[in-house]
């Protein structure tokens, strides 16, 4: 009894808040111009034909949006005059192929705007470099039902990312050509919030792992830590400061073909570093002509950072 | 706008990454379904059979493709959309698998949506890792272990003006292992132990975006947990059988649990209006884990003696990580954008770990661990895009960052009093930037993008990170109806002029053409190369008779990365289709004949040379011929071979494959 009181005190406000969120002022007047998508599909009817399978539609199936954000004329602006002159691109309010990409933006943003993933548009890379939503999606063309792509995402991405598309396909890569992950898993292609793990500080719209993150530990979760002995060029400059996040000739997407070239060139008593003068030089004990001393990971197996052992060894 | 998207998606059509051969792209049809009560029924199933057929190192196949032999369904999906958006209790469901059935690579993705009420977002991922034991770790680290990935996300009220949102995430990795272990002696062999790898995370999640005033607000509140339980132990007699290192394992276990947390809250605060805009979060993550080790070997030591070992570890590291962003946004004419971005990132690792340890009948003791890491990062960027009219525009920016780095290492012997002492580092460094580009459409099909950045920073962690560093780049691309050409290019510059004396370049070239003249022929090809060099100066030690501090040698790598693509596709009398492919990989180095430059005598330079590059062939053509039968039914079959070549082999060892891989299956499509 006492726990369906306590249920019914949890579950009772949800209505309400279901009722007030879900509450739209009156519909005002509707704005001069605007026709309805009844009178769009006279003629488009080859658009019209498959459109309750895009996530468009839901403007015209909930009855509640005001005109100016419902179906056709939500994109398009009002059609009044496009049906008075019988057609023809120029007399659409917002014919995307004429819009420049700044003005295709704000048209998406006006009902988009409000989606937490798109709120860096402004400063992402792909608005510095005018790639507006219509470079990616196809709104009444899509090939991938969700998302509304133009292509298949790597794909699309590739088009333009073709020096990436050539990492992808080097021998030790991540597996996003087979299918497994998608660009999306790292990136957020509408902007994202400056990298806070590295010094440079530009985003190249990483998209990051528990809000805060380099997104290599959404699935390497092992190599997040924290750990009583960090690799402190790990912790602080990330992954990449020893592999190639898309792809590598070398095994285990290494900068190098062996392992202590890539130590050494850290660990050679220069720079300013944790040390000061320098991060700590290879041992005395090392005699790098010993094969054995060549292949650094053999012994300090958990160079990603350990709990038990300040140079990695458990 | 579809004048202008059509062309674009035609060609589109035609850039087709180098594909795993199945399953097939092709569909059955124009766009087709059922009626079903008041929705829309859309399904389609490809069942095959794989095979595979490999010759060479076996494991580096598996690191690389690993596609194995049996039935699968290789891919399917299904729709069911309300015709009307008034379903009852769902207005759409898509679901979209692939390799199901056993390939390394499977995925399910499900999508289920009642307008206004709720959206569902499901994803279960399988990958298959192979590790081969690769020479870089002594060919003792082998793994063979999967990772399972699905993630759980549901909004309730998507189209509210305050909307909830659940999600749940959960990560695991299992599978047999191989890592290494040294014992007895630090100098001493490190030998292969069998692990059982056992990792599992979880994340819930729950939060809330609301919006009012024309500002969006969303919080939400996570919660995650990680855990690795993976044992140890030494499978049989293990020895070094060297002269000068008669170690031998006999015994070994080893069990270190690791568990842990990281709880955290996102807030963030957004609005764009008419003349500005502005993005404001704030994130606090607590990290925690709590571990234990337990460690015992029992063998025989370097020197031949009889040894035993026990090693107890335990304790707990933390790490807060709070950062905070602001981005304010202004739009003085609709022709220009100023962002400015002031981050704040402090993350602070705490850790004690009590280290004990006997040693065949010696006790060395106990020691009390500590350390600290923080790292502390304040930056100020600002951008300014300037569309100076429709067909050029300008963009620039100054970026600025400060960080310190603060590292604490101490330690406590309990047995002694006073034995406590600490070393503090710490090093702050500066980084200014400079951008500036223009993009210029001198006609509606042609774009040119050309950006040039210079940055300087005074005091970079290491040796190899940025210190002088400039980037160049440009890309110019043609769009018509049935042509699509691009070209780019892209030099990132880096030079540390202090002790090591690092220097990088790095110089890309690419060029992309795509031409699709009739709806039954097409064709995309692609070139790139990618030029790195590096050079750095070591200290290590090393010697023939006596291991001394070198000095005077570098680390130099040079790599030349050409990869090309080429993809044709054929439809014969909308009946079959025909696609051919062919993606090739490869390393040039240096051009060097062999490893080591005839004439090196130097034994300590001849190792250095032989890493210095890498050249690597990876190719894979492929075929594949897909016929309709009937308006519901396609046949498929594809083949495709890869080619791993090694040049010099790595630290003297190669691993190169070739392997025969195809697939026959049917597509049913309804």
């Amino acid at each position: 009894m006492v726990r369906a009181a306590i249920a019914a005190a949890l579950l009772l406000p949800f209505p309400l808040v279901v009722a007030v969120a879900q509450g739209q002022p009156p519909p005002a007047a509707p704005p001069s111009g605007y026709v309805g998508s009844n009178a769009c599909k006279t003629c488009h009817a080859d658009v019209w034909l498959n459109f309750y399978k895009n996530p468009h539609f839901k403007s015209v199936a909930s009855g509640k949006e005001p005109p100016e954000r419902t179906g056709c004329e939500g994109c398009h602006g009002p059609g009044q005059a496009h049906i008075a002159a019988g057609g023809g691109k120029a007399t659409i309010p917002r014919a995307f192929s004429l819009l420049s990409p700044k003005q295709a933006l704000e048209a998406c943003l006006t009902c988009h705007e409000r989606n937490f993933d798109k709120a860096n548009i402004q400063r992402s890379e792909h608005t510095q470099h005018d790639v507006a939503c219509t470079s990616c999606h196809s709104i009444h063309h899509a090939a991938t039902p969700q998302r509304l792509l133009a292509k298949k995402q790597n794909e699309l991405c590739y088009s333009c990312h073709s020096g990436i598309r050539g990492q992808f396909e080097m021998p030790s890569k991540h597996r996003v050509n087979e299918g497994f992950m998608q660009c999306s898993d790292c990136h957020n292609p509408h902007g994202s919030f400056a990298a806070t793990w590295g010094m440079g500080q530009r985003s190249h719209l990483v998209e990051q792992a528990l809000d805060n993150e380099s997104p290599c530990l959404k699935c390497h979760v092992d190599k997040r830590g924290p750990f009583v002995y960090e690799h402190p060029s790990v912790a602080v400059e990330g992954c990449p400061m020893c592999h190639n996040p898309h792809g590598s000739m070398n095994a285990k997407l290494l900068k190098r073909p062996v392992v202590f070239t890539l130590c050494l060139e850290c660990h050679n008593a220069g720079g300013s570093g944790t040390r000061n003068l320098g991060v700590d030089l290879q041992s005395a004990r090392h005699n790098l002509l010993d094969p054995k001393f060549q292949k650094c990971t053999t012994c300090h197996v958990r160079i990603h950072g350990s709990n038990a052992d300040q140079y990695f060894l458990r | 706008m579809s004048k202008l998207l059509l062309p674009i998606f035609a060609v589109a059509g035609t850039l087709a990454a180098q594909q795993v051969v199945a399953p097939t792209p092709d569909t059955v049809g124009s766009p087709r379904g059922d009626g079903w009560g008041g929705y829309n029924v859309t399904q389609s199933f490809e069942t095959g059979y794989r095979f595979h057929l490999v010759g060479g190192d076996m494991g580096e196949y598996r690191s690389d493709a690993n596609y194995g032999n049996g039935l699968r369904l290789l891919g399917s999906s299904f729709a069911m959309n309300s015709k009307d958006g008034h379903g009852r209790w769902f207005d759409q469901i898509t679901l979209n698998t692939s390799g199901l059935g056993n390939d390394p690579y499977q995925s399910a993705i499900l999508h289920v949506e009642k307008n206004g009420l709720y959206r569902y977002d499901m994803s279960w991922r399988l990958s298959d890792y192979f590790n081969p034991g690769l020479t870089v770790a002594g060919g003792e680290h082998l793994a063979d272990t999967s990772r399972r990935l699905q993630d759980h996300d549901l909004t309730l009220l998507p189209q509210s003006h305050v909307r909830f949102h659940l999600g749940y995430s959960r990560n695991t990795e299992d599978g047999p292992a191989l890592s290494t272990a040294q014992e007895f002696n630090l100098s001493g062999s490190a030998y292969p132990i069998f692990t059982n790898v056992r990792r599992q995370w979880n994340e819930y999640r729950v939060g809330a975006e609301a919006h009012f005033a024309g500002f969006q607000f969303t919080v939400e509140r996570r919660w995650d947990f990680f855990k690795d339980d993976t044992p140890a132990t030494a499978d049989g007699v293990i020895a070094a059988g060297t002269l000068t290192d008669q170690t031998v394992l006999q015994q070994f276990n080893r069990s270190q649990p690791v568990h842990g947390s990281s709880p955290g809250w996102l807030g963030n605060l957004h609005t764009r209006r008419k003349r500005w805009g502005l993005n404001a979060r704030l994130t606090y993550v607590m990290g925690r884990n709590d571990f234990a080790l337990s460690e015992s070997a029992l063998g025989v030591d370097q020197f031949g003696s009889p040894a035993n070992r026990q090693i107890v570890v335990g304790g707990d590291a933390s790490r807060p990580d709070l950062a905070g962003d602001l981005s304010l946004s202004y739009f003085p004419t609709d022709r220009l954008t100023i962002v400015n971005n002031t981050s704040i990132s402090n993350n602070r690792i705490d850790g004690a770990s009590t280290y004990s340890e006997l040693l065949t009948g010696s006790n060395l003791g106990t020691t009390i661990y500590f350390r600290y890491l923080g790292i502390r990062t304040i930056t100020n960027s600002t951008d300014v895009n300037y569309r100076a009219a429709d067909w050029i525009g300008f963009y620039g920016g100054y970026h600025y960052a400060d960080r310190r780095v603060d590292t604490v290492e101490g330690f406590t012997l309990p047995a002694f009093a006073n034995s406590t002492e600490n070393n503090v580092y710490e090093v702050g460094n500066q980084l200014q930037s400079g951008l500036a580009g223009v993009r210029v459409r001198p006609w509606k099909p042609f774009t040119i993008n050309f950006d040039y950045e210079v940055g300087r920073t005074n005091h970079p962690l290491t040796t190899v990170s940025d210190k002088n560093f400039q980037t160049l780049g440009g890309r110019a691309q043609y769009r018509v109806r049935k042509v699509q050409l691009s070209a780019s290019y892209r030099e990132s510059y880096d030079f540390q002029p202090a002790f090591s004396l690092f220097s990088s370049h790095s110089r890309g070239y690419s060029a992309n053409a795509s031409w699709a003249p009739r709806d039954w022929f097409s064709i995309d090809a692609s070139y790139n190369k990618q030029h790195l060099d590096s050079s750095s100066f070591l200290a290590f030690f090393a010697g023939l008779s006596r291991s001394t501090l070198q000095a005077k040698y570098r680390s130099i790598y040079i790599s030349n990365v050409h990869a090309a693509n080429l993809g044709v596709r054929f439809a014969i009398r909308r009946r079959a289709d025909l696609y051919l492919g062919y993606s090739i990989t490869k390393d040039t180095g240096d051009g060097r004949a062999t490893a080591v430059p005839a004439g090196t005598t130097d034994p300590i330079q001849a190792l250095l040379d032989s890493v210095q590059t890498f050249p690597l062939t990876y190719q894979s053509p492929l075929a594949r011929l897909s016929i309709r039968i009937s308006p519901k039914v396609r046949w498929n079959a594809g083949y495709q071979y890869y080619g791993y070549g090694e040049a010099f082999g790595v630290l003297g060892y190669y691993q190169n494959f070739h392997a025969h891989t195809g697939y026959t299956s049917v597509l049913w499509s309804f």
